[in-house]
This record gives C-alpha cells, structure tokens and sequence, in this order.
C-alpha cells in the first residue's frame, strides 16, 4: 500500500472529523465563563445514544483490532474468553451507574478522584487517587499510540514511520479535546465508532469469506498446531495466565476513571440504561469481529515474527481490497484517537480538581477549566514520549496499567456498601497496593508463581479493610453518601 | 427475575468462564467448543443486562 494513498484516507478523515468536532460546539462548552461540569461532562446533559458510542469508542482502541487480533493470533480462543469477561464485567454499570449519577448530580463531582476524597473525608485520597490514575493511565494512552505507530508503518512497509504515526495521533487527540471539552470527543468518538464497526465488519467478512467461509476457517483453525480452539491452546492461556490477565480487565468500568468519568454524564436513567445496552451490543460485534481477525490471520499467514502483525498483514495483503484496507487503517487510527483523547480529558481534569484546586482552595472554576485544558499537552507529551519505547505485545502492557488501576476498586466498592471504610484504608490500598505492582512488574516478580494481575485485588482489599479497620470512619459523611447512592439504585 | 438476580447470573456466567473451557471443553478443538460457549455466554450477558435495568426506563429522574 503506497504512502500517497494512506496520507489521502488520512487527510479525508481528519477534515471530516474536525468538521464534527467543530459542529460540537456550543454555548455551554465553548462560553467565555464554562464551568468544570459544562467543559469535562457536558453540563451532565449528554444524550444515550452518543453516550453509547463515544463508551465503546472509548473502551475499544487499537488495543482491539491491533491488540486483541494479535493475542487471539498468539493464543487462540483465549483471547476471546478475555476479552468476554472484561466485557460481562461492564455490567458492573448496572449496579453502580445509577449510584454514581447520583452522588455526582448530588455533590457535583468532576471526577471519580474527587467522588473518594469527599467521601472518605480526605484530600490526600483524591490527590492520590488522581496521581495514581496519571501513573498508570499515561502508559495506557502511549500502548495505544505505538498501535496507531505499528499499523501505519506496517501497512505502508517503513514509509510511514513508527514515530509520524504516534506524533499524527498525538496531536489530532490534543485537538479534538481542546476544542470543546468533552462534547468534541464525544461527538468525533461517536462518528469513529460507527465507521470502525461497519468497515471492520466488512474486512471480517470479506476476509473469511475469501478463506472459503466460516466452515472451512474453523477447519483450518482446528488443523494448526497447538489446538488453537481450546483452553489453554498453544500455551498462551495456561488458567494462571488467564487469570492474571482477564481478572483486573473485569473492574475495567469502575477502576479507569476515563470510563466511570461517564457515569456522571448521562442526563437521565433512561439515557444511562442506553449507554450500557448499546455498549454491550457495540461491544459482542466488535470482540467477534477482533477475534476473526486474529484467526484468519492465523490461518492466511502463519509464522508471523511478532503477533502484532496480524493486523497490519492482512489489511495489507491480497485478502483486503486496497481501498477498503485504507479506510479500516484510518479507522484505526481514528479509534485509537478516540481512545486517547478521553483519557488525556479526564486526567486534567483530575489535575486540575484534584491536585490544582486542593493546593489552590480559592481557585474559581473558570481557572480550574484554564489548568485542566494547559495540562492537556503535558499529558499528550508524556504519552508520546512512552510510547516511543516501543515496547512489545500491546495486550499485555495495556494489561499491566489495567492491573495497576485495579488498586483503587476497594474503596470504591467501599465507598458505596461499606460504612466503615476509611481515608486511612483507601490511601493504603492505592498507595501500598500501587507500589506492591510497580514492584512486581518492574522486578519481574510472581509470588507463588502467580502474576500481578491475581495479586492485585486481594492485597489491595486487604489492605483497604486492615486500614479502615484501624481507623475513624466519617460516619456523617458515609451515612449522606450510601444513603443517597441507595435510593438512586431503588 | 429480579434485577438482582440478573446480575447474579452474570456473575456465574463469569465463573463459568474459568471452570467449562479448561474443564469440559479442553479437548473440543472445533468451533462448537470454546468458541461457541464463550459467544453464548456474550448474548446471555447482554440479555440480562436487558432484563436487570428495566426499571431504568421507568426512571423519569433528570
């Protein structure tokens, strides 16, 4: 595939996608006196169906189609086994959406971060609970610009480079969130959603029906080495690795702030219940889709060096129409866009509340939005400059910052059921439990032959109910807080 | 079925996950072993998520 044709669908994409995001302007956002809530939640005014698919665009990145194809090409069935439990795990929303839309509607939260610092009575908790989310969240965007990096130099064989790839995405992220907050990003996500699942549908299909149908691609699958069908398959998938990597992802909704963020937005029930369904619904196509991807790159090309590849190979091979691999590719990038920009979002926006306007007490919300949106930047800088690392196998690096924000799913389970949970608990658990998996990454380190994904939630727990156990909970607040949330979920 | 019980079921789905393709379907190596199961259990999900946030709907609170 030639460089002239990739920059074309390129060029076409962002003038379409800056035209919505420039559509997405309105008085709330865009005013000269913009409050945190009207720039970071869309005045809690956003409608189901946009909300629906800026989730799943959100949610579903490169990681799906670079990531997810590439570990069902390393390890088979599995990898759809995965990526269904953190799917089912998005029902989590059914339990506690109603009771965050609550809380916030009730107490005015920006962020989840700020949602635990006043509940557990503490500033300490929400400036913790900010940083440990930056901490983790930055190397989540950088995997998903060193997607955006392999796809594009792969596909047009190093005419691209790695680097233009990740600068493109980069600054495109910058843009759709500056110009209005999230309206933009919900708005240009909604568009990328609906063009990545039409055309990766149409590959898919395509694809295997090129191969000689369903029927003949399972046959092939069941002739390739290592059972590739079955759990474990070839090894990838042993119950211990499947554990560790599916068991932080199932906590996905509540532990990354970029998605329970969402949780304050919607501007009914009715418009909550949409967000979830037509997210499962995004959701079900999409993972199936990834994962015949990952199949048929299985059986089509065989032996590939890295199982990243198995995207960029068979966009790039005879299987795909040229025109149409070009639009997929640039829906690719637009999803790993839409990806990054809602965590760049919602992290400055935890910056600027949680860290910014702790130290400066008097600061007005205007000055708070003006800090959130000078360290939109920053963040992206920070991104970029990680994931120049090009470090290997998205899944797992995405894994390992999904096990890292695991730490903070105690206190907020806490935060909502548990009386006597305490800011002593939670700064525990986010603090001792986030060192405990930097600890275990950095060192290589799996305690009894265990990896840091199952360790995570019973060491933060434990950590989190020793602490509370040991210290004054704030009843008056605590009792305010489960009370209102228990009435949103009557 | 309550909402609760619902959301119970997909609790168990979930379980069920790390229990039937190691235990039951380790040695189909077809399309009708993991792959199906693991697809059943993505259409469950969402039909009970259907089912469990009903009342949502009924919920006029804006």
């Amino acid at each position: 595939m030639s460089a002239a044709s990739l920059w074309t669908g390129i060029a076409v994409y962002l003038l379409v996608a800056l035209a919505v995001a420039w559509l997405a302007r309105s008085d709330i956002t865009n005013r000269r006196l913009a409050s945190m809530e009207d720039f970071f939640l869309g005045a809690r005014r956003m409608g189901g169906f946009v909300s629906a698919l800026s989730y799943s665009a959100t949610t579903y990145s490169a990681f799906m189609l670079v990531g997810l194809a590439g570990l069902t090409y390393a390890g088979g069935v599995g990898a759809l086994g995965f990526e269904i439990v953190y799917f089912a795990g998005v029902s989590l929303v059914a339990v506690f959406g109603p009771r965050f839309w609550a809380v916030g509607k009730a107490f005015g939260y920006i962020t989840p971060s700020e949602m635990l610092g006043h509940r557990y009575d503490s500033r300490a908790v929400a400036v913790a609970a900010a940083l440990a989310s930056c901490l983790f969240l930055i190397p989540y965007a950088a995997v998903q610009l060193a997607g955006v990096g392999y796809l594009l130099s792969g596909m047009s064989d190093g005419a691209i480079s790695f680097t233009t790839g990740t600068v493109l995405a980069t600054a495109l992220a910058l843009l759709f969130a500056l110009i209005a907050g999230v309206r933009s990003v919900m708005w240009t996500d909604s568009l990328q959603a609906l063009f990545m699942i039409v055309t990766a549908t149409l590959v898919a299909l395509l694809v295997v029906s090129r191969l000689g149908g369903f029927g003949v691609l399972f046959d092939r699958l069941g002739q390739v080495e290592g059972n590739v069908l079955t759990m474990p398959g070839p090894g990838f998938f042993s119950f211990v690795a499947f554990l560790g990597l599916s068991a932080p992802w199932f906590f996905f909704s509540l532990s990354n702030p970029q998605v329970s963020q969402r949780l304050f937005m919607p501007t009914s029930m009715r418009a909550m219940r949409q967000m979830l369904i037509g997210f499962l619904v995004f959701g079900f196509v999409y993972t199936l889709v990834s994962v015949l991807w990952g199949f048929s790159a299985l059986v089509a090309f065989p032996g590939l060096e890295k199982a990243d590849l198995a995207t960029p190979t068979l966009l790039g091979s005879i299987y795909v129409p040229p025109l149409l691999a070009i639009v997929v590719m640039v829906g690719i990038l637009a999803a790993a866009v839409s990806t990054i920009d809602s965590i760049m979002l919602t992290l400055s926006s935890m910056i600027s509340r949680d860290v910014y306007a702790q130290a400066a007490a008097r600061s007005s919300e205007q000055q708070q939005v003006r800090v959130g949106k000078w360290m939109l930047p920053v963040i992206a800088l920070l991104a970029f400059v990680f994931a120049q690392l090009q470090l290997n196998l998205i899944a797992v690096l995405s894994v390992a910052a999904s096990t890292g924000l695991a730490v903070t799913v105690p206190a907020i389970i806490g935060a909502f059921f548990w009386h006597r949970g305490t800011a002593a608990g939670t700064l525990l658990s986010i603090v001792g439990g986030g060192l405990f998996v930097l600890v275990l990454y950095t060192g290589g380190f799996e305690p009894l032959g265990l990896p840091a994904g199952v360790w995570v939630l019973p060491v933060s727990t434990a950590l989190f109910v020793a602490g509370s156990l040991v210290s004054p909970a704030p009843a008056g607040l605590a009792q305010q807080f489960i009370e209102r949330s228990r009435k949103a979920a009557r | 079925m309550s909402p609760k019980t619902s959301i119970t079921l997909v609790w168990i789905l979930v379980g069920l996950c790390y229990i039937v393709p190691y235990l039951l379907l380790g040695s189909v190596n077809a399309w009708y072993g993991s792959f199906l199961f693991f697809c059943l259990v993505g259409l469950a999900v969402i039909a009970l998520n259907i089912h469990a946030t009903r009342r949502f709907d009924r919920d006029d609170r804006k």
